[in-house]
């Protein structure tokens, strides 16, 4: 997918979001600072792995974050002239769910076993469109339809259980669209499927999109995924993004070490490398973040200046940007392995 | 003890006889659902008569969707759940349906590590204690001897042996599969049965593991039957591959060959229907969509159990049960398989 099909617009911003929360090992910054843009019709990947902030962000803009342990510190998420983060409670519950849906990992546990899929669908429309209970349950029907469930009429009527793991994400994407929303934040919708499973609900992703033009934030940590679906992307380590590319451009050509390093320890399905480069150490420690760049202690390329400095986004050549004080086609790569051993004694 | 004596008690040499020998396994729940004269009852056949064997120093992938039997038939191996019917032969001396004692030589040879590093490891037992627990069992040493051990091979699985003290909860994920590894390591077994070993684990970490198990292969002349869902992982870390459906495989092949040119339609779908990590690439490959999902193991299939999803499929070829394909090395259980490159 090179480029969206529609109009450049934003429709939604997010500046300098930032969120902890405090836990019993101490005060944990989860998103630190990040800023990035949502395109009308476009698909914006995001990447990281576990404790990357990667869910963080996407809970905070719905309002989702539970709140104390939690706490956005600062930051704004512009949508249409209005702040997300600042608005009262009542006004955001009329945008979520119906400008803005979200889709989540697990659809056993975001939908409720104790109502049926015509329930659960229908109430987010009646509530949001103001439609009677016989339309409402007509257009549920249409939108199962839709996303491919086979004889809707009668599935509608049925519990989330009877219904399996892929069938299940169909519902949960059919429950979002409902509403014709202008974003849809799906938040690892594949992870838990099969990979042929998989296929499909990227397939109709794309499809909708197509049709509907909704703008997707897909949040993901499989590369894989990324390279389907997105057209542009971000990375993010420690809660901060350290790399913003077109899809292409981050493949091709990524600029930091983390992104590099992520390519590089994944193995690929359709041909042989001949050795896996892992990346060394272990995921960061949210509440006990080194001083400068929070990557560091995990690369092979960094330098003196590194543990002082942690670096801004910068423009790269291309479109992108990235935060990184080196230029890794040049410098010199180490072994960090050492770097690691050392710091453990 | 040490690593070299280790090899004097496995010669690296191939054996004749293959290490591990499944013949014709089957393993089927009984299930019964509905009122007591109302319901219905029948087996859920989880692995429906599989067949493979695995040499020494050799990794046999065994790769399917959820509930196509892959963990099934490593539990039942070792008669952890126990096999309907069928056998099993470790080094040509059959241990189906053995329990207790007289498995107990056959349970050190072979060794399993699970998924979740999270529920396989004991909370309150110390990671020394973990290791150790095993050596103990066995026999193996005592004292200062075992504390000694426990060390060797905390650092043969990149641990830091000064942590031998400290609790499961204080490790990440991937220093948590390292301790399982380590444990399984402790009795000196020949196969490792590996279910699922890095689908928990960050794809950072996952490399680390995998490098792990591939570098601990060559050092100890182990085997491994890596059982997993991620086809990239396995293609780089097996010999052999075997495709199960059903609780049958479908397919099985040298990895380079499996992948290189599927001849099962199902193969071909699940390789297609994987997202490559190059946006390039992904716009222009080819995807054999698939209708429909897997469907129940809890009836029995007539014909070939693939006939209702197969995009190739000959409805007067595939009335009867395809049998696995010729090719002493490529065989794929298909009627419409492509025999000609086999």
């Amino acid at each position: 997918m090179s480029s969206p099909s529609t109009s450049h617009e934003t429709l939604l911003r997010v500046e300098d979001l930032r969120v902890e929360f405090h836990t019993d090992d101490g005060l944990v910054t989860a998103v630190r600072g990040v800023d990035w843009e949502l395109r009308a019709g476009e698909t914006l990947g995001v990447v990281g792995e576990s404790g990357s902030g990667k869910s963080v962000t996407a809970l905070a803009l719905m309002g989702l974050i539970p709140q104390p342990p939690g706490k956005i510190v600062s930051g704004r998420a512009m949508y249409r002239g209005q702040d997300l983060l600042k608005m009262p409670s009542r006004a955001l519950s009329d945008i979520r769910g119906n400008r803005i849906a979200m889709i989540f990992q697990d659809p056993m546990t975001a939908l409720n076993p104790f109502l049926t899929v015509e329930d659960q669908l229908t109430e987010v429309t009646r509530r949001h469109m103001g439609l009677s209970a016989r339309e409402a349950t007509a257009h549920a029907i249409d939108m199962l339809e839709k996303v491919g469930i086979p004889s809707a009429s009668k599935r509608v009527f049925e519990y989330p259980h009877q219904f399996s793991g892929g069938m299940r994400q169909r519902v949960m994407i059919a429950m979002a669209l409902s509403c014709k929303p202008d974003i849809l934040i799906a938040d690892e919708p594949t992870t838990a499927l099969d990979v042929t499973i998989q296929a499909q609900i990227l397939e109709l992703m794309k499809e909708l999109q197509e049709q509907e033009g909704t703008a997707i934030l897909m949040i993901t940590h499989d590369l894989g995924v990324i390279a389907n679906i997105a057209h542009r992307v971000q990375v993010m380590y420690a809660g901060r993004v350290v790399e913003k590319a077109t899809v292409d451009e981050l493949f091709a050509n990524p600029r930091h070490p983390y992104t590099l390093g992520l390519l590089e320890s994944a193995p690929r399905v359709d041909k042989l490398e001949a050795e896996l480069r892992p990346i060394p150490g272990q995921p960061p420690d949210l509440s006990k973040l080194p001083g400068g760049c929070s990557f560091r202690p995990r690369c092979p390329f960094s330098i003196a200046d590194c543990s002082r400095i942690d670096p801004p986004l910068v423009k790269s050549n291309s479109d992108g940007s990235y935060a990184c004080l080196v230029n890794i086609d040049e410098a010199p790569r180490h072994d960090a392995t050492s770097q690691i051993s050392e710091e453990l004694s | 003890m040490t690593l070299e004596m280790k090899e004097e008690i496995v010669p690296a040499v191939a054996a004749t006889r293959p290490l591990l020998e499944v013949r014709d396994m089957k393993v089927h729940f009984p299930f019964r659902r509905g009122g007591w004269f109302t319901g219905e009852s029948g087996f859920v056949r989880a692995v429906d008569g599989i067949s493979f064997t695995l040499g020494e120093g050799e990794t046999l992938g065994l790769v399917g969707e959820s509930g196509c039997g892959k963990s099934t038939t490593a539990k039942a191996i070792l008669n952890l759940t126990p096999p309907t019917s069928g056998e099993v032969y470790i080094d040509g001396h059959r241990i189906d349906g053995l329990t207790g004692s007289a498995m107990r030589p056959y349970r050190r040879d072979v060794q399993m590590i699970f998924q979740d590093p999270f529920a396989s490891l004991n909370p309150r037992m110390t990671v020394g204690s973990t290791i150790g627990e095993p050596i103990k069992i066995y026999r193996l040493a005592r004292g200062v001897d075992r504390k000694l051990e426990v060390m060797r091979l905390m650092e043969l699985v990149g641990l830091n042996p000064r942590y031998i003290n400290r609790y499961p909860h204080e490790f990440s994920g991937g220093q948590r599969q390292r301790i399982g590894i380590a444990r399984a390591l402790a009795v000196r077994p020949r196969l490792i049965l590996c279910d699922e070993p890095v689908s928990a684990l960050d794809v950072s970490i996952q490399a680390q593991v995998v490098n792990l198990l591939m570098d601990l292969q060559q050092k100890l002349g182990l085997s491994y039957l890596f059982i997993a869902h991620d086809l990239s992982v396995v293609r780089h870390i097996s010999t052999r591959v075997g495709v199960m459906y059903l609780g049958r495989i479908v397919e099985m092949a040298p990895a380079e060959a499996l992948y290189e040119s599927p001849q099962h339609p199902y193969t071909q779908a699940l390789l297609s229907a994987i997202p490559v990590p190059d946006p390039a690439l992904e716009r222009t490959r080819r995807r054999v969509v698939l209708q429909g999902e897997v469907p129940s193991p809890d009836k029995e299939y007539p014909g070939c159990p693939f006939a209702d999803r197969c995009p190739i499929v000959d409805d007067s070829l595939c009335r009867d049960h395809p049998p696995m394909l010729a090719g002493s090395a490529h065989k794929a259980a298909c009627f419409k398989a492509d025999t000609s490159s086999l």
